[in-house]
């Protein structure tokens, strides 16, 4: 056996390392002792016969050379690029003309009636249906129907319309007229 | 190729899985010395530790055992191993123990029965005082010993004797506390 202190990397004793003294003969007398030089031959054989030991194995991206790193980069900044132009140009292309929305939002069974929109709140059969229908004159707030397709601009936001509402006997109600607002012939609407 | 003695760990594997065989030597000498008194004291054969230490570098030649150099120290980790291996050829022999015997918890029911299997009480060193607490130390269960050793021999803090053996540090502190009283009484008509 033979020592090798000079490789040794022993960790210097900390301050606060309260060692028992009676380790202290065994650690003297320890100190002297090696490995059996036959085992660092084996191991130098078995290294040269094996040649450069296994590696561990490497994570994926430290797998990558620099050019797929690159490559990866590039075409992930081309990816961002179209990503980019399309949620700026798909809004635009997809947005439609005021004309188009306000058709879009116009309810299905609107119809001119008398030169006064007539908005159909239930079916056209139900409506026919119906034995006992009666009219109820009531004015609204004009922001009320904004979601039946009445155009609202900020001068008439806060205006009041007039309407009729056609109810049935059970007191449900079945269409609605505005006699004061202006429809076009196919039932639209015309701003004022 | 050469290696300076300030060359690091890290640089020596690096170098050794490039296939330099003196960079394993390098690191085999730096690291053998601790390794072998380690696994010597802890199972108390020279043949036993001699096979322990080869077949620890044996594992970081083939890849057999991996090194992470962001969990720790390579020291540090060959003890683990080294301890590992010991655990194994304990295990191997306790096969053939009869039943009945004391397990390895924390309790000191197995303090004063000594594991001749594992630690054999043959001679190993010259000096009669050194070989007194060396044959005391092999008398602790094993459990108390790892600690006693790392901490005493090998001055490795409590946080990596935790690491090394895979418990909290609490645990430490009450192995150390529990082996080392052990070893005082053994060891009081030494010290009168």
């Amino acid at each position: 056996m033979r020592k090798n202190d000079a490789m040794d990397s022993r960790p210097t004793r900390a301050p606060d390392h309260d060692h028992d003294p009676l380790f202290d003969a065994l650690r003297a007398e320890m100190a002297t002792l090696d490995t059996p030089p036959a085992v660092e031959q084996a191991l130098l054989q078995a290294f040269a016969r094996q040649g450069a030991p296994a590696a561990p194995p490497r994570r994926w991206y430290q797998a990558l050379s620099a050019r797929d790193w690159a490559l990866g980069g590039g075409l992930a900044g081309v990816a961002l690029a179209l990503v980019a132009a399309l949620s700026v140009t798909l809004p635009r292309m997809q947005a439609p003309s005021a004309g188009m929305q306000a058709a879009a939002s116009r309810p299905q069974l609107v119809r001119a009636d008398d030169g006064a929109p007539f908005i159909a709140l239930d079916s056209a059969e139900r409506i026919e249906d119906e034995p006992a229908p009666r009219m109820v004159e009531t004015v609204v707030p004009r922001s009320s129907l904004v979601a039946l397709g009445l155009p609202l601009t900020p001068d008439n936001a806060g205006d009041a319309v007039r309407a009729e509402l056609l109810v049935a006997s059970d007191g449900r109600a079945l269409a609605l007229r505005l006699p004061d607002i202006p429809a076009m012939p196919d039932g639209g609407w015309i701003a004022n | 190729m050469t290696t300076a003695p300030a060359t690091t760990d890290i640089d020596l594997l690096r170098a050794m899985r490039s296939g330099s065989a003196d960079a394993f030597a390098a690191l085999y000498r730096r690291h053998q010395g601790p390794l072998y008194r380690f696994a010597l004291l802890r199972c108390g054969a020279a043949g036993s530790a001699a096979d322990v230490v080869q077949e620890t570098f044996m594992g970081l030649l083939t890849g057999r055992f991996q090194f992470d150099p962001l969990r720790g120290q390579l020291p540090h980790f060959l003890f683990g191993v080294a301890r590992n291996l010991i655990l194994k050829l304990e295990e191997a022999g306790r096969r053939h123990l009869p039943l009945g015997r004391p397990g390895h918890d924390d309790d000191e029911d197995g303090l004063d029965l000594p594991d001749e299997q594992a630690c054999p009480l043959a001679r190993v060193l010259g000096n009669e005082s050194a070989e007194q607490v060396r044959r005391a130390l092999a008398l602790l269960p094993p459990h108390y010993r790892d600690a006693v050793i790392l901490y005493e021999m090998h001055d490795l803090s409590y946080a990596d004797i935790a690491a090394v053996c895979g418990i909290d540090i609490g645990t430490v502190r009450s192995r150390l506390s529990r082996g080392r009283a052990a070893l005082a009484r053994r060891l009081q008509p030494l010290q009168a």
